[in-house]
C-alpha cells in the first residue's frame, strides 16, 4: 500500500518538480563546498603565469615544485610543530582538570552542586571574543606574553566549559553500585577516580579530547593576541601571513594553504563518523 | 554594531533555514547521502584562517574565479573588486559564511532521523505530499532544535570576528567592521576600558538575544497548548 502510495507521488507533475528542485539544491551546495577546494587544488600546481591567465586549464606541467617552495618559505614545520605542542599540552591539561572537576560535580554531594555546574555551563554560551582584554591582562601579569604556554593556559581554560560538560555527561551515566562496591572494597577518593571512574569514562574522554584538540588545532584569535614572534606562530596564524610572505608567488601561497588543509582532512576522513556523532551529542541537549 | 545585527540576522533567519532545507532532504535518504553529507561538512572541519584566505583568492579582483567566471559568460561588467569595493564587500564576507551549513544542518539532521518514519507514512496514507508532510510533521517536532540553532547561529553573528578580520580587516571604509573588530582595535591601542566595554555589550546582547528566543518561543509554545 504504501510503496505503490509512494510510487504515484513521484511520477504527479509535482512529483517531479520536487525532485528537480531537491537536486538542483543538494548539486549547488556540493559545488559552493567542494568546487573551491578542488579550484585551490589544482591552481597549487600551476606556475603563477598559468594561474594569473588561464582560470579553468588544468596546468600543463604539475607543479610540484610549488609545494617543495612552499614548505621552506612558509617555515611551515616550524608552524606544525608549534600547533602540535599547544594542541597536545592542551588537551592533556584540559581534560585533567576538566575531568576532576566533572567527577566531583557528578559522584560527590556537596552544597552549590548544581549552581558549580550551571556556572561552568554558562562559560559555553560567553562570547569568547568578548574576554581577549581580561586574557590579555592575565597572561602580561603572568609574563607569559609571546610564549606557547600563554596558548596552552588560555586554550585549556576556554575549553573547561565544553569539556566538563561532555564528561560528565558519561560520568552521570556510570551505575552508583560499581562505585559503592569499590568503597567497599576499600578504594580510597582518589582510587576511585582513577581506578573506577577514569577508566570508564574513556569514550567521554576521546569525544573531549577530539574537540579540544581540533578547536586548538584551529585557533586564531588569541594566538594573534596573545603572540608576535615568529618563533611562537602556530600553523593558522602562520597561514594568516602567507599573503606577506608569498607576494608575487601567489600559487606557492596556495601550495602552502592546500598543505595546511591536509591533516584536518585526512583526520576527518577517518573519524567523520565520530567526529560527527560527537558534535550531535554535544550540541542536542547544548 | 549595524554589522553585527545584518550578520545575526542573515546567520539566524538564512542559514538556518537553509541548512534545514537540507537536513529534511538528506533525511529521506537520496542517493548517496552519507557522502553528501560528510562532503557537506567537510569546510566545517578546515580552519577558518585557510577558508578565509582561500576566498581571499577566489574573490580576487585580477584572477579571482569568480571574476574569471563572470568574464567568460560574457558579464563583464558585473565583475568587482569584491572585497574592496563599499557595496559589495559586506555580501561577499557574508556569503563566504552563509553557505558553509554544514553545522547547524548536522544538528538538524540528527534530530530530523530521531522522527519515527510511521509519522511520515500515515501522512502519506493521508494524502499530504512531501512538502506537506515536512511542513506539518517536521517544523513542528523539530522547534525545539531550530530554536537552539537559531539562537546559536545569532549568537555567531554577535561575536563574529574571524573571516572578517582575514579577509577585509573591517575595510574598506569601515564598512564590514563588527564590533568583535573595534574591541580588537581597542585592544590594540591599549584603550582596555573601551575595549572591555565593548565585551561587556557583547556578552550582555548575546545572553539577551538567547534569553529572547527561548521566551519568545517559549510563549508561543503555551499558547499554542491553551488553544488545544
Amino acid at each position: 500500500m504504501i510503496k505503490s502510495g509512494m510510487v504515484t507521488a513521484k511520477t504527479t507533475s509535482f512529483g517531479i518538480l520536487a525532485r528537480i528542485g531537491k537536486w538542483t539544491y543538494l548539486i549547488f551546495f556540493l559545488i559552493i563546498t567542494v568546487i573551491p577546494l578542488i579550484w585551490l587544488l589544482i591552481s597549487s600546481f600551476k606556475t603563477n603565469f598559468e594561474f594569473e591567465t588561464q582560470a579553468f586549464a588544468l596546468p600543463k606541467v604539475w607543479q610540484w615544485n610549488n609545494y617543495a617552495k612552499a614548505i621552506q618559505m612558509a617555515g611551515l614545520l616550524r608552524l606544525f610543530l608549534n600547533s602540535i605542542i599547544v594542541a597536545a599540552c592542551t588537551t592533556v591539561v584540559n581534560l585533567l582538570v576538566a575531568s576532576l572537576a566533572a567527577f566531583a560535580i557528578a559522584r560527590e554531594q556537596f552544597r552549590f552542586r548544581e549552581t558549580l555546574l550551571n556556572i561552568i555551563l554558562a562559560g559555553i554560551l560567553v562570547p569568547i571574543i568578548a574576554l581577549m582584554v581580561p586574557y590579555f591582562r592575565i597572561i602580561i601579569t603572568l609574563k607569559l606574553y609571546d610564549t606557547l604556554p600563554a596558548l596552552i593556559l588560555t586554550y585549556s581554560a576556554i575549553n573547561i566549559p565544553i569539556s566538563v560538560f561532555l564528561i560528565h555527561g558519561f560520568m552521570k551515566s556510570i551505575p552508583k553500585e560499581l562505585e559503592e562496591a569499590a568503597l567497599i572494597d576499600g578504594c580510597s577518593f582518589g582510587q576511585r577516580f582513577t581506578r573506577i571512574i577514569f577508566p570508564l569514562t574513556k569514550t567521554g574522554l576521546v569525544t573531549a579530547g577530539t574537540f579540544v584538540f581540533i578547536y586548538c588545532w584551529n585557533e586564531f584569535i588569541y594566538a594573534l593576541l596573545l603572540t608576535t614572534s615568529k618563533s611562537t606562530r602556530t600553523l593558522q596564524l602562520g597561514i594568516s601571513f602567507f599573503r606577506s610572505q608569498f607576494v608575487v608567488d601567489y600559487t606557492g601561497m596556495l601550495a602552502a594553504i592546500v598543505i595546511t588543509m591536509i591533516p584536518t582532512i585526512v583526520v576527518y576522513i577517518f573519524l567523520h563518523e565520530k567526529i560527527v556523532s560527537g558534535l550531535t551529542a554535544g550540541a542536542v541537549k547544548g | 554594531m549595524r554589522n553585527n545585527i545584518i550578520w545575526a540576522l542573515v546567520l539566524g533567519f538564512i542559514q538556518i533555514p537553509l541548512a534545514a532545507g537540507m537536513a529534511m532532504i538528506l533525511s529521506r535518504r537520496p542517493k548517496g547521502w552519507k557522502t553528501l553529507r560528510t562532503l557537506y561538512f567537510l569546510p566545517n572541519v578546515i580552519s577558518q584562517v585557510a577558508l578565509a584566505m582561500m576566498w581571499l583568492a577566489l574573490y580576487n579582483a585580477e584572477f579571482g574565479i569568480i571574476n574569471s567566471l563572470l568574464k567568460a559568460v560574457g558579464l563583464e561588467n558585473w565583475t568587482h573588486n569584491w572585497l574592496g569595493e563599499m557595496e559589495t564587500a559586506l555580501p561577499a564576507v557574508l556569503i563566504q559564511q552563509l553557505f558553509y551549513i554544514g553545522y547547524f544542518m548536522i544538528i538538524i539532521l540528527a534530530a530530523r532521523m530521531g522522527i519515527p518514519d510511521s509519522y511520515y507514512e500515515a501522512a502519506e496514507i493521508d494524502g499530504a505530499n512531501i512538502l506537506m508532510q515536512e511542513i506539518h510533521i517536521t517544523i513542528p517536532m523539530l522547534r525545539a532544535i531550530l530554536i537552539t540553532t537559531m539562537s546559536l547561529a545569532l549568537a555567531y553573528g554577535m561575536r563574529h570576528f574571524e573571516s572578517t578580520y582575514l579577509m577585509t580587516k573591517g575595510g574598506p571604509a569601515h564598512s564590514t567592521s563588527v564590533m568583535g573588530i573595534i574591541l580588537y582595535r581597542n585592544l590594540g591601542a591599549l584603550h582596555y576600558g573601551k575595549a572591555n566595554a565593548i565585551g561587556t555589550i557583547l556578552v550582555i546582547i548575546g545572553g539577551t538575544v538567547i534569553a529572547f528566543i527561548r521566551w519568545f518561543f517559549g510563549r508561543k509554545e503555551s499558547a499554542s497548548e491553551a488553544t488545544q
